[in-house]
């Protein structure tokens, strides 16, 4: 309990937290709605088949997770930077614990941020959608509750990555490489791939898993939500063993 | 300051203490004890090995071989850690933007002491009153200053001090080495390293030097200073022909300096005295002059000192 309440004061007490959890809410819902902004010259009978107006108000979270990874990451790098890890190490010896506390304060923060940018990005969205006389969805409705849910653990285990990331490269700019390289550019080109490969990769790496999670209306070519945060969330915990196994075997 | 972790101190012994990067040692074969109730002057040259003996103390860095341990222990196996050993390992690892007293606010909470002892650690070094600015504004004395709170936040019997003294001014060495006297003086045991013997000869009683890694010398400070300095007389008299003539005739060899005096090694002062006395020579000076600790050093560590340049 005394290193989660000291890890907790390290990470409240820098600006960075703060400026990382107002963006990560600030983008995921901007970008929210300018992903909307151009459905509203359309008329409910031109939208495709299968239109899901949950996934359609999580569009923003393209760069929200980015930022949120990013957060994970910044609960490491520094201590690493500075050198102050070393002191963290005196106060406690036990590397595991401290690691624990920090991946659990972060998943702690991380869910509450999560779970503003999801709901603010859905509610905000699904105005935009009513006011454009587009049908939108309800909590009430098949799946959207359990869409906004998963949507929620998705970004929060993006945190939990972040946080092992940061452990394993020990700085902020390869972090931020890592992340993009696996939030953004791996998920948009692995598809590409030619044959079984591209296939995989469109279904099963642990990001397009997890993105498949927070669709309320689900697609042929989608594996199921339940199973999607499932390979997501074994993705972050083999991570997170890693990066344990590695901060406690190297020199600080 | 209370003493209740003074009085339970105990020592640092490091055995057979190795650490090779590559194939290159950077600790090796080093043996030493600190013990409490004095301090433990850690002297080396940079790059002789000090601050890696200080983190492998720490387990921050794993022995190739060979052990340290506080009181027999190993670091991971102390019980309360922050009551037993405090460190300051580098003043400059603190975040920039978190202020003094969040720092020590987050380590505080670590050990599981109270908020009230922050403020106590920042009035101590005398920081009570930049305890909400950003650590990275600080000087680096400040710094120094607040890597001292940090060490002292847990009240421990053991101290663990690398460089503590670098970046201070005058006032801030003076600060420091007394409030070390003080502390070693509640039975606490300080280990603390430098670069610089001008502050070990101020500060230490024990020495421990090492110079590539090695150990060169383990001694108090006294017995360091005899084993290793010869002590010479250094003599000027009002007419240096005349005293050069009644030494040559006393048999007593001496080398001139630039200021014409002599200087002296072999014989002590009362005898130089009575030949200048008998010769009827007026003395201007007479005194005992001792090698500088710090030529001492120079010369012990000159065979190991990697980083001296070549010879053209």
């Amino acid at each position: 309990m005394n290193v989660l309440r000291s890890e907790w004061t390290k990470l409240r007490s820098v600006r960075s937290t703060w400026i990382a959890a107002l963006s990560a809410v600030a983008a995921g819902v901007a970008l929210s709605v300018l992903g909307a902004s151009d459905l509203l010259g359309t008329s409910a009978s031109d939208l495709p088949a299968g239109w899901d107006p949950t996934t359609e108000s999580l569009k923003g979270f393209l760069f929200a997770q980015l930022i949120i990874g990013m957060l994970g990451a910044l609960s490491v790098t520094p201590e690493f930077g500075t050198g102050m890890i070393g002191t963290s190490l005196v106060f406690v010896p036990s590397r595991s614990r401290l690691l624990a506390a920090k991946a659990t304060v972060v998943a702690a923060i991380g869910l509450v941020v999560s779970l503003v940018t999801t709901m603010l990005s859905f509610g905000v969205v699904q105005l935009m959608l009513k006011g454009a006389r587009l049908p939108g969805a309800g909590l009430g409705d098949a799946g959207v509750a359990r869409a906004l849910i998963s949507g929620t653990l998705y970004l929060t285990l993006v945190a939990l990555l972040g946080v092992s990331i940061g452990a394993l490269v020990r700085s902020a700019t390869s972090s931020l490489a890592l992340l993009v390289g696996a939030l953004l550019l791996v998920p948009a080109l692995g598809p590409g791939l030619p044959g079984a490969l591209g296939d995989w990769f469109g279904k099963y790496w642990p990001i397009t898993a997890g993105q498949a999670a927070y669709t309320a209306v689900p697609t042929d070519d989608m594996i199921a939500p339940g199973l999607g945060l499932f390979i997501l969330a074994v993705a972050a915990a083999a991570t997170i063993v890693a990066s344990h196994v590695r901060f406690r075997v190297r020199d600080i | 300051m209370s003493s209740a972790n003074a009085r339970s101190a105990v020592g640092i012994r490091a055995e057979k203490l190795t650490k090779r990067y590559g194939g290159k040692a950077a600790v090796d074969d080093l043996s030493f004890t600190a013990e409490p109730g004095v301090i433990t002057g850690f002297l080396g040259p940079n790059g002789a090995g000090k601050s890696t003996t200080m983190r492998m103390l720490f387990g921050l860095t794993t022995p190739t071989s060979g052990t340290i341990t506080i009181g027999g222990r190993d670091i991971a196996d102390l019980v309360d850690p922050a009551r037993t050993i405090g460190a300051l390992l580098d003043a400059r690892a603190v975040h920039p933007h978190r202020t003094a007293f969040r720092h020590l606010l987050a380590f505080a909470q670590a050990a599981g002491l109270d908020r009230r002892r922050v403020h106590e650690v920042l009035e101590l070094v005398g920081l009570a009153d930049a305890g909400d600015r950003p650590a990275g504004e600080f000087s680096l004395g400040m710094n120094q200053r607040l890597g001292i709170a940090t060490a002292l936040l847990g009240d421990p019997g053991v101290l663990v001090l690398d460089e503590p003294l670098n970046g201070l001014d005058p006032e801030g060495i003076r600060w420091i080495r007394t409030l070390m006297r003080d502390l070693a003086r509640e039975g606490r045991t300080i280990l603390f390293s430098s670069h610089l013997m001008s502050e070990m000869e101020l500060t230490a009683d024990n020495l421990i030097v090492v110079g590539q890694g090695r150990l060169i010398a383990e001694a108090s400070l006294d017995e360091f200073v005899r084993a290793n300095t010869t002590q010479a007389i250094s003599v000027r008299a009002q007419s240096p022909a005349e005293l050069a003539r009644a030494l040559g005739e006393a048999g007593v060899t001496f080398t001139t300096r630039p200021d014409a005096s002599f200087l002296i090694i072999g014989t002590d002062s009362g005898e130089v005295g009575r030949i200048a006395a008998a010769g009827g020579i007026a003395l201007d000076e007479l005194g005992r002059v001792r090698e500088s600790l710090e030529d001492v050093f120079l010369r012990l560590t000159h065979d190991v000192t990697e980083y001296e340049g070549l010879p053209a």
